[in-house]
């Protein structure tokens, strides 16, 4: 095997000194919203360690998450995938093709068993024996079990891998499933957003590499460093909201101020993801910034969860139909109403009927 | 079969040594190739298997129009927003709705852009390890490399220590063991040409574009929000535009649309100073390689775009014409009709669909699509783990498109012979200038190459074009106009009980077709053909093939276990498999559900 | 129509009146009714905003007051909810017919079908209740106890997200959002929650006026004073 470096000997390497080596830690620490005690930390960890494995498949997507990735800016994807990471399999970048590519899976489950992270873009179809999704002649979601049994742990990109995404929305007819339905017996951190930010991609990657430990998740296994919060929670326009100042329709005057976009339609107040904080491209916009609500593409299912431009309490109990709950509220209570009269009028008219007959009877 | 001449003019062989290459990597998607050999191991007949199936287009069935964008964007997220644009194109024509001047800039400036960034991504980090030896820059002189670079650029990127940094910065990778993406590939084959320096210098510029890319795209995400995955809306853009007004800065502004015209400035100097003379550099050692070219200067087809006047869709308007290419005859270039129904079909007696008569085809507006995963007799293998695949069946999750019948090639080539044989000036002079320093004739541009060539001349195009789309944007701001969406038919009660819409996009990789029909408001059938249904196709029930599988014939590999020419080939169309295989059954019935594994 | 009109008035039976509501009791009904209704118009709100205000945005706080006080009101909603849960125990027995209707009893479940059939007009036989009668039972128990509660606890979790990862909130209550799938389902069944409130509320008052004017007991003036009258004297 050969003599592992580690990331610290690659940047010394690369010709960076040890002064500029220590920043980075700091920036990274600082970054990752994490104190200046845990720059001393990254740096020991980066000098210490060789580079991880990272394999990274590929099911049904759209390779937006790739895409993504490399447009990191802090730290550049460049310098993550060359010097942080060792990414040994990735069919979108990698050189190799063929047999020769997929026998670099098997050199990597022979030389680090248990040590890879496996990466995983896109999620495998079950219907059709598998065969939605074809790699090698095999279903993908039998290179996805045989690539997971020997890993350490998955990362499950974007909204695809976590909560199935746009294939797997109603009716599914690919029955594409995320990741952590067919994997049970690994530890999953779920980076969800269609695609995610390109820096909570290389975060959550640096992360789990210099610290050698997933990041602390939520309840359904999303890191908490950057799905604890809604983007309403911290959106700059969330004074609009409060003060009741709404966009009523794209490019009104509301629009052309800057107000809340929750009217037409903007997902922020349910959705969790970093977008109205670390922002897009290097910070510089987000969808609320740049005038359209939010989709809440990082959000399990929501696909499905009526229009875009209908505001979030009135989403759709199903793809299609176009009850909401106000609808189907509304119509309830009418009915309700509509009842009371009719069995208002009913009991008089019983009411009366019933008296003629008792008088009769008693007369 | 033993061998066969296809009805457009190609020769197929099966009888010789079967090479399957799967997967193709450095695409988008899952792209299977399997070849047969003659005894010079030439390539005698290709198959081409489009390995996914999403079925994005059952599940866009009976939701509100306008929401159609963003479900058809994550068709694909490397062309990203193409098929979005798309969407909203076809909803608009469908609903009969003009979008404001602005709005048309701003979608030309983010699709501009979208080429742009994405060519540069394909020539060097999908393309480029198909000419360049990586391994071989290890042995290159720094101070030749630094010689090489200044004379033929004035980057600024080009001084010996620069290539020596980029060296010692590769050295430590080779000898850290961990090769990463750069393992198992086929180093030191005899297929690479390029001395040491020039491969030294073009993974330099692997790096350098790599770090680069993210900004060009800055512009969808000032105009979308985001990239990839922007947004956009039916009747516009998303974006307001407020320059001079209270709360400006609160939407696209002075300081945003600065930034934009920056960032074109920076994108036309890196394809001018470094794109460009890679491309010019790497072409002149495989000058002579002329293979790949297969349907390209015969059938090629482009539906045009870049409207420059809004909402209007002749070749007086469009920055890249519209046309089709027939039997190589670039004297008459035909007019496309997306509406009628005899002219766009889909076959699919090759594909894993189901038809009820599988010898004819169907136009989008009517099309049926039962996926039928079924495998032919002469399989190798079983069902779930393919061998050898039968091409004699059904063997691809892609239908066959045609236009009159015919297999077309699609992409910036074709884009480039349509307007040079329509006599577009700006498009002649790029290619006439590229051919002449090469010292190459106008048929050399039909091949693997050329098809590269062409790719690098449209983005300098786009990157050119940009300015003018912005410069133009300014001068109608500073007549007053601001506005940037129609919203006269947003809501659905404004709109009429039934249409039919189709919207045409350029998509970096070629024609890319979507079709609507609205009824009572809700999406009643959506179909898009994209640009590599068209190119990957299998073949049809008359036996033509498609344009990868014609490319690749007659071409000679060096070493059948190293088929570095059918992954340069291949790559030359810059493959987009998720894109091309989303097809769907318009009934929307359910498809059997099979007990999971 | 005399008996009615005689009947509107206490003590035209000679049997002895009966305490059914006690303070504690009818205070929480009328909290909860009032809480209720400020839900429903503040959530509504929520949903669904009031026409954009321009100006400056510091010199407007609609939302924020319209939030604040739908979660004023839905304090007051959960902790009278507690209230009248802690009551069940010490109050009377018909404090706790509200919460455990008696499925069990054969004679119970006659009623029910009884106070059905007289309500769809099968049987003009009036039975007497003393608290509430089977079927309003059933409904208070389905639209207070089930729907109540659902709304306090969707109500909570959606309010832990405000609050944040680790507040209380989210500690008791955040676990509903997994559950059910995402923050914007919970929202929409929280909206639904509200409506069947209404419903329940419109035939709540119907039913209760109408027994007043039509039935053998007193119904309005019992839940405002406690005191349950009879109109006769009939079993």
């Amino acid at each position: 095997m050969a003599v592992h470096e580690t990331l610290y000997e690659v940047m010394r390497q690369h010709g960076i000194t040890r002064r500029s080596f220590l920043k980075f830690c700091s920036l990274t620490a600082a970054g990752l919203g994490m104190g200046p005690e845990f720059a001393g930390k990254l740096a020991h960890a980066l000098e210490t360690k060789p580079r991880t494995p990272v394999i990274w498949l590929h099911g049904l997507e759209c390779t937006c998450c790739t895409e993504s990735f490399i447009r990191s800016g802090n730290p550049l994807a460049g310098d993550v995938i060359l010097s942080m990471i060792s990414l040994d399999y990735d069919d979108t970048l990698m050189a190799a093709a063929g047999h020769q590519a997929e026998e670099l899976l098997e050199q990597t489950i022979e030389k680090y068993d248990g040590q890879y992270v496996l990466a995983c873009e896109g999620n495998p179809p079950l219907n059709e024996d598998g065969m939605y999704c074809i790699q090698g002649g095999i279903p993908y979601v039998e290179k996805l079990k045989h690539m997971a049994d020997h890993c350490k742990a998955i990362v499950a990109w974007g909204s695809c891998a976590s909560w199935g995404c746009v294939q797997a929305a109603k009716p599914n007819p690919t029955r594409a499933v995320p990741i952590h339905k067919v994997i049970r017996d690994k530890p999953i951190v779920k980076v969800p957003g269609c695609p995610p930010i390109a820096e909570v991609m290389t975060g959550v990657l640096t992360y789990m590499i210099a610290f050698d430990r997933l990041p602390p998740l939520d309840r359904q296994g999303r890191p908490l460093m950057f799905y604890s919060q809604r983007l309403h929670d911290k959106c700059y326009r969330r004074p609009h909201f409060d003060a009741g100042q709404f966009v009523e329709r794209f490019d009104d005057e509301g629009a052309r101020k800057g107000y809340c976009l929750y009217k037409v339609g903007c997902k922020g107040p349910t959705t969790y993801n970093a977008c109205s904080t670390v922002e897009w491209n290097d910070g510089l916009s987000w969808p609320v910034k740049s005038g359209h609500g939010c989709i809440g593409c990082a959000e399990n299912d929501f696909w499905d969860k009526g229009s875009f431009y209908s505001a979030v309490t009135t989403a759709g109990f199903s793809a299609g139909a176009e009850a909401t709950a106000d609808k189907v509220g509304g119509v309830l209570a009418g009915a309700a109403a509509i009842g009371v009269a009719a069995h208002a009028a009913a009991s008089v008219v019983s009411h009366m009927t019933g008296k003629q007959s008792e008088e009769s009877s008693n007369g | 079969m033993a061998s066969t001449v296809t009805p457009n003019g190609f020769s197929l062989d099966d009888s010789g040594q079967r090479v399957v290459v799967d997967p193709i990597c450095r695409i988008e998607g899952h792209l299977r190739i399997e070849v047969n050999l003659d005894e010079s191991n030439t390539i005698r007949n290709a198959v081409s298997t489009g390995n996914m199936w999403r079925g994005l287009e059952v599940i866009l069935k009976g939701r509100d129009p306008r929401d159609a964008w963003a479900f058809v964007e994550r068709i694909c997220g490397v062309c990203t927003g193409v098929h979005a644009l798309a969407s909203v194109r076809t909803v608009e024509d469908a609903l009969g709705i003009d979008i404001p001047r602005n709005a048309n800039s701003i979608r030309n400036l983010m699709m501009l852009s979208q080429y742009t960034q994405d060519h540069l991504v394909h020539f060097y980090h999908l393309h480029a390890l198909d000419w360049v030896d990586v391994v071989s820059a290890l042995n290159a002189d720094p101070a030749a490399t630094s010689q090489l670079q200044q004379s033929i650029s004035s980057w600024r990127n080009s001084s010996p220590g620069y290539f020596r940094d980029v060296q010692n910065k590769l050295k430590r990778f080779v000898e850290s063991g961990q090769l990463g993406p750069f393992a198992n590939a086929y180093w030191g084959s005899d297929a690479y040409r390029l001395p040491a320096e020039a491969n030294l210098m073009a993974v330099a510029h692997y790096l350098e574009a790599l770090d680069f890319q993210k900004e060009i795209v800055k512009i969808h995400t000032i105009f979308g929000g985001r990239n990839p995955h922007p947004n956009w809306i039916v009747g516009g853009v998303p974006c307001s535009i407020n320059v001079d007004q209270v709360g400006a800065t609160g939407t696209v502004h002075m300081t945003w649309l600065n930034m934009v015209s920056d960032i074109i400035n920076q994108s036309i100097e890196f394809i001018d100073k470094v794109y460009i003379p890679d491309l010019k550099a790497i072409a002149s050692f495989y000058k002579d390689w002329g293979y790949g070219g297969g349907l390209a200067g015969k059938n090629m087809l482009s539906y045009g775009d870049f409207p420059l006047i809004a909402n209007q869709w002749d070749n007086e308007s469009l920055a890249l014409p519209a046309g089709a290419i027939i039997n190589g005859d670039l004297s008459t270039v035909h007019e496309v009709d997306t509406r009628d129904l005899e002219q766009i079909q889909e076959f699919v007696n090759h594909s894993w669909y189901s038809y009820d008569d599988e010898s004819r085809g169907l136009h989008p507006w009517e099309g049926v699509t039962e996926p039928n995963f079924e495998l032919g007799p002469n399989l190798k293998g079983t069902k779930t783990n393919i061998q050898e695949i039968d091409e004699g069946a059904k063997y691809s999750w892609l239908k066959a498109p045609r236009w009159k019948g015919h297999a077309m090639e699609v992409g910036p080539l074709s884009r480039f012979v349509i307007a040079y044989a329509l006599g577009r000036e700006d498009v002649k002079e790029l290619v006439d200038s590229t051919l002449s320093e090469l010292g190459l004739p106008l048929p050399a541009l039909f091949s693997t190459l050329g098809r590269t060539a062409a790719r690098g001349l449209e983005c300098t195009w786009s990157a050119h074009k940009m300015r003018e789309v912005f410069d133009d944007m300014m001068a109608n701001l500073k007549a007053g106009d601001v506005a940037t969406a129609n919203m006269d038919m947003w809501e659905p009660s404004t709109w009429p009980g039934d249409v039919k819409g189709v919207g045409m996009v350029e998509a970096p990789r070629g024609a890319l077709g979507h079709w609507i029909h609205i009824k009572d408001r809700k999406i009643e059938n959506y179909q898009a053909i994209v640009p590599s249904t068209w190119n990957a196709s299998p073949r049809d029930p008359a036996g033509n093939i498609g344009a990868y599988e014609a490319s690749l014939l007659g071409t000679p590999l060096v070493n059948a276990e190293q088929p570095l020419e059918i992954l340069r080939t291949i790559h030359s169309f810059d493959p987009c498999l998720a894109c091309a295989s989303h097809v769907m059954s318009p009934d929307g019935e359910e498809l059997a559900v099979i007990k999971v594994r | 129509m005399s008996s009615t009109t005689a009947a509107s008035g206490p003590g035209t039976s000679s049997l002895k009146p009966v305490y059914v509501y006690e303070a504690p009791v009818r205070i929480w009904h009328w909290t909860h009714a009032i809480s209720i209704i400020v839900l429903s118009i503040t959530g509504y709100l929520i949903a669904n905003p009031l026409p954009a205000l321009h100006g400056e945005a510091s010199n407007h706080f609609m939302m924020g007051y319209i939030r604040m006080i739908h979660f004023i009101a839905g304090y007051v909603f959960a902790i009278g909810f507690a209230v009248r849960i802690y009551w069940a125990f010490v109050g009377n027995r018909f404090s706790r017919e509200l919460f455990i209707p008696p499925v069990w009893s054969r004679e119970w479940r006659g009623h029910l079908m009884h106070k059905i059939k007289f309500n769809l007009f099968l049987t003009r036989k009036m039975e007497k209740t003393v608290a509430h009668n089977p079927l309003a039972q059933v409904a208070m128990w389905f639209f207070n106890v089930l729907v109540g509660l659902f709304m306090v606890v969707s109500g909570f979790a959606l309010y832990g997200e405000g609050l944040g990862v680790g507040s209380w909130a989210d500690r008791w209550f955040g676990w509903l959002i997994p559950m059910m799938g995402s923050s914007m389902e919970v929202k929409m069944w929280h909206t639904l929650g509200m409506w069947l409130l209404i419903v329940f509320a419109i035939i709540h008052i119907y039913m209760a006026v109408r027994s007043d004017i039509m039935g053998r007991e007193s119904c309005v003036s019992t839940i405002i004073g406690g005191w349950r009258y009879w109109k006769d004297d009939q079993p």
